[in-house]
């Protein structure tokens, strides 16, 4: 938006640049000729320069945002949002402000903002990364009301969000995540007696009938039992946070936008999708939202040391720790 | 709004700011008739729901190219490169409707009728001139706010409803004209003094005066309410000067059948400082102030005027007593008169007019006048028995002129130059001398500014009578019938009444006002403030309980807001540490004397110190560098601002 990227608070238009040129050569011409119609006419175009600014500028400081209900909000990709903008003013009305940040997918318009009033308007937002999300600021401009000046006026918000990983997209990542029921179906994969399968870990919203006592004695952390049944609609996925030295940060991203991606076709093929990370371990079931597992994706820091994590036949793990694909252990 | 009714109000709008120039004669009428005519069209066109493209866009664009030689062919026709650069702008403000179809300008349209809208007002005298820019101010404002939209939406890359902008319109143009009506007295009114001006003098209306009186003649004189002088007087002056006269011409002889003035060209007038001597003064005296537009340069002032100030310029001439300014513009006189003020110069004045005095006349005279033989009572007989005896007749009902000698002893009736000839004659028969007084008689009492306000149809001749000191006044015309004896509905008096005074405004605090004006209105506030502060302050000490709300309340609000313009200025004057300082604090970082803006900065979260952080270098080059540079100084501070947001 360069019709909006300027330094300093206000700008000519090319309107306004135009309006000071006649307003001087009228200034001129009445000077010159004494004509005191002409001082008139000049008199009003200042009255109504001086206004124009006093008014832009009383209206954009009487401005202020506040970020409404925000759904889930994924990395690179725009999410839908509500912005309330109050004027507090008790003098000026406020119309055609164009609200511009880095966060915000587009410049949201706002065709008339009265005084004393509350305006509501749905929003993209657009985040580069994941993570916590601060929306601090709001930039503000209008050329209202004779379109001789943009006045900018950044508005303090305060806002945090937690934006989840960006999902990997193109046909080599739908090829990739290709939910392979008849594989998973294996013989040694988990079948549909309620036969015990395997063990895992214990996450979030998990029964304390299924805990492996035994285990879990002698591991000193809860242990869960897996049946056949459960393992054939289940995927346990866990993430690795250590970040080598010949890995860079980008590439810990691109490792975490795959987990996330994967999570996210588990998760939308009706899965269950547990992930594992080196201090929690969350759980989705079929049919709930996979939300939490998204959201510690999104929180997920690099480690500089190895971590441990017991990985088990059937984990998919997501490493940089000697390759940087997702490996079956 | 729709497209079309914008397209339309436009177009009307375009057609409305010309309007004024039919009645400023500025260019001439033809090139107007067919800017609206082809203007109307298309406003039509567009009325019916079709484009304004009344001629193809191309043919235009011809025309457009061809219309460059043209220019200045019609520079060389009418000598007048104002005129010749009206035509253009209005010829450009007929092509732009028909461009507007292929290319977005409604910019550049506003600016066009902006530019006819200032030939309009440049041209024009009038009061009535701003009502006409409040409308047009109104509109245009209505349509910038459309053009502000416009260009937003363009900016966004995509149309949106637009909020109806009527009543905003109207609150920005009450602020405009709140604002306006404040700066317009305080622009400076200095000349230019190396290119004067372009514009001439302003109009002047004239005065149903003639140079000569010819019986002759059909008189033509119509009732014109133009004022053309007022009169201030306290009421003590009234008592004693009224009915009011102001004098312009004196015939003082008869000749080839016409009364005629003695012409010996100007003479300067006796000066004293700023005041001229036109006599002396006698009996009861007072002063009055008298506001008036030169005609011709001739100046008319009360009969019994013996002191003046005012004029830059005054001559006695081109008559004897008459007067006359090189001054232009409405004139405001401070004059003193007196009841029997005398020439300056006594000089015998003509034996007598020069009419040929029949001896009908002769025995009339004497019959009206008997044994008596003071000049002065003489012409008391006479003006009373004329009084009583003659009847007035407009001129516009005057069947026929009629010589003086049958007006005196046949028709008995005629207008008032019939009576000021027809005594003079008389009194000339009875070895008085004696010359008619022309000007303007009695005018209308302006209840609500309290001053007499001369109309053009005031205008009347009366009978001067010598009486071998002085030249006293005589009116034979029938008191009931002098000009604005006529009774009027009170109603349409104050109508009038209320209309002059807007007039008097017009012409007196806008369109003449000048850096003189500008000098005493600052003298005045200067004087008022320092009275009312002297007066507050007494009545402080006495402890006096009766302080005059409004003053204090005035002097309060002037006291609070210069504190408020030095803080403000203070405010901008700020040294950069403390503009850097103050931003800190508010960070939370107090600033101490001892400490150095980079340590302040180490305490800063690392987020905050890395954006102020070349701030800092800019304030150490700034501060400690071996050059100032405010530009440097300004966009700290810009930023610094920008931080703070």
């Amino acid at each position: 938006m360069s019709a909006f990227e300027f330094n300093g608070v206000v700008r000519f238009t090319k309107v306004g640049t135009v309006y000071l040129i006649a307003t001087v050569i009228l200034a001129i011409s009445a000077i010159n000729t004494g004509n005191n119609a002409l001082y008139i006419g000049v008199a009003l175009m200042l009255g109504s320069l001086l206004l124009s600014g006093m008014a832009s500028k009383g209206g954009l400081k009487h401005l202020h945002v506040d970020v409404g209900a925000m759904g889930e909000v994924w990395a690179g990709r725009a999410g839908r949002g509500t912005l309330h903008v109050r004027n507090a003013s008790r003098l000026w009305n406020i119309r055609d402000v164009v609200l511009t940040s880095d966060v915000l997918a587009e410049p949201v318009l706002i065709p008339l903002v009265g005084r004393r009033q509350t305006v509501t308007v749905e929003v993209s937002f657009l985040f580069r990364k994941r993570g916590r999300a601060h929306v601090s600021a709001v930039d503000s401009y209008t050329r209202y009301p004779f379109g001789f000046f943009l006045k900018k006026r950044r508005l303090p918000v305060t806002s945090e969000v937690v934006v989840f990983p960006q999902l990997l997209g193109g046909s080599a990542s739908t090829e990739r995540f290709r939910s392979t029921s008849g594989e998973q179906t294996s013989a040694n994969r988990a079948g549909t007696s309620s036969e015990l399968h395997s063990f895992r870990d214990y996450a979030r919203g998990d029964s304390l009938r299924h805990v492996h006592w035994k285990k879990s004695a002698s591991l000193g952390r809860w242990i869960m039992k897996q049946t056949d049944a459960e393992s054939a609609k289940a995927v346990h996925v866990m993430v690795d946070p250590c970040l080598p030295k010949h890995g860079s940060p980008d590439d810990f991203e691109e490792m975490i936008a795959a987990a996330a991606t994967f999570v996210w076709h588990a998760s939308r093929d009706g899965f269950d999708v547990t992930l594992s990370l080196p201090r929690a371990t969350f759980r989705a079931r079929d049919g709930e939202a996979a939300s939490p597992l998204f959201r510690a994706l999104a929180l997920v820091e690099p480690a500089y040391e190895p971590v441990h994590q017991v990985v088990d036949r059937h984990t998919v793990l997501f490493t940089l720790g000697g390759q940087h694909d997702a490996k079956s252990a | 709004m729709t497209r079309r009714a914008r397209e339309l109000e436009m177009l009307l709008l375009t057609m409305f700011a010309a309007v004024p120039l039919y009645f400023t004669y500025a260019i001439a009428g033809t090139a107007l008739i067919l800017f609206h005519a082809f203007t109307g069209l298309m406003a039509l066109r567009v009325l019916l729901g079709r484009t304004p493209e009344l001629i193809p866009a191309s043919i235009m664009r011809w025309v457009a190219i061809a219309y460059v030689p043209f220019y200045i062919i019609d520079w060389m026709i009418s000598r007048s490169a104002i005129a010749a650069s009206t035509h253009l702008v209005l010829f450009i403000a007929a092509y732009q409707p028909i461009e507007s179809v292929h290319r977005q300008n409604h910019a550049q349209r506003l600016l066009t009728t902006a530019l006819i809208f200032i030939a309009s007002i440049a041209t024009s005298t009038h009061i009535t001139i701003i009502p006409f820019i409040v409308v047009f101010a109104y509109f245009v404002f209505r349509q910038l706010m459309h053009v502000s939209h416009e260009e937003t939406a363009r900016s966004i890359g995509h149309e949106y409803g637009e909020a109806p902008a009527g009543r905003a319109a109207g609150f920005y143009l009450a602020g405009a004209i709140v604002i306006g009506t404040l700066l317009f007295p305080l622009l400076p009114r200095l000349r230019n003094p190396l290119v004067r001006g372009l514009s001439g003098p302003l109009a002047q209306s004239a005065t149903a005066l003639s140079e000569t009186i010819n019986f002759n003649d059909r008189r033509a004189a119509q009732g014109d309410a133009t004022v053309v002088a007022r009169v201030w007087m306290s009421d003590e002056m009234r008592a004693r000067f009224t009915p009011l006269r102001l004098r312009g011409m004196i015939y003082d002889h008869y000749e080839n059948g016409e009364w005629k003035q003695s012409l010996r060209g100007l003479r300067q007038v006796p000066q004293r400082g700023p005041q001229f001597s036109t006599g002396t003064a006698g009996g009861h005296e007072g002063p009055a102030v008298v506001e008036m537009r030169p005609q011709r340069g001739k100046v008319f002032l009360p009969p019994n005027t013996y002191l003046l100030q005012g004029p830059q310029t005054l001559y006695e001439g081109p008559a004897r007593e008459t007067y006359y300014t090189y001054d232009d513009g409405p004139l405001r006189f401070e004059v003193r008169m007196s009841t029997e003020t005398a020439p300056l110069r006594p000089s015998r004045p003509r034996a007598q007019s020069g009419y040929p005095i029949s001896p009908a006349v002769e025995t009339l005279a004497r019959t009206i006048v008997g044994n008596e033989q003071d000049p002065a009572r003489k012409a008391a007989l006479i003006e009373q028995y004329m009084i009583r005896n003659f009847r007035y007749v407009p001129n516009d009902q005057a069947a026929e002129p009629i010589t003086l000698e049958r007006f005196l002893l046949f028709e008995r009736g005629g207008h008032c130059e019939y009576f000021a000839a027809g005594m003079v004659a008389l009194l000339n028969a009875t070895g008085v001398q004696a010359r008619i007084a022309g000007g303007f008689y009695g005018g209308q009492i302006n209840p609500l500014t309290g001053y007499y306000a001369v109309r053009r149809e005031d205008a009347h001749a009366w009978t001067e009578v010598w009486t071998g000191t002085r030249w006293m006044t005589f009116d034979g015309t029938p008191p009931t019938q002098r000009p604005g004896a006529t009774q009027e509905n009170p109603l349409r008096l104050y109508a009038a009444a209320l209309s002059d005074s807007l007039t008097f405004f017009w012409d007196r605090y806008v369109l003449t006002f000048g850096l003189g004006d500008q000098i005493s209105l600052f003298e005045d506030i200067a004087t008022w403030s320092g009275e009312t502060i002297a007066t507050l302050t007494d009545r402080l000490r006495s402890g006096s309980r009766t302080i005059p709300m409004g003053n204090a309340a005035m002097v309060l609000g002037a006291i609070a807001g210069a504190v408020a313009m030095v803080l403000l200025f203070r405010r901008r004057r700020r040294r950069l540490f403390d503009v850097i300082a103050s931003y800190l604090a508010a960070q939370g970082i107090a600033v101490g004397p001892a400490m150095t803006m980079e340590e302040a900065l180490r305490q800063l979260p690392p987020e905050a110190a890395e954006e102020l952080a070349p701030l800092i270098v800019m304030y150490e080059q700034e501060t400690f560098g071996a050059t100032p540079d405010r530009r440097r100084a300004r966009t700290l501070k810009r930023k610094l601002a920008e931080l703070r947001t």
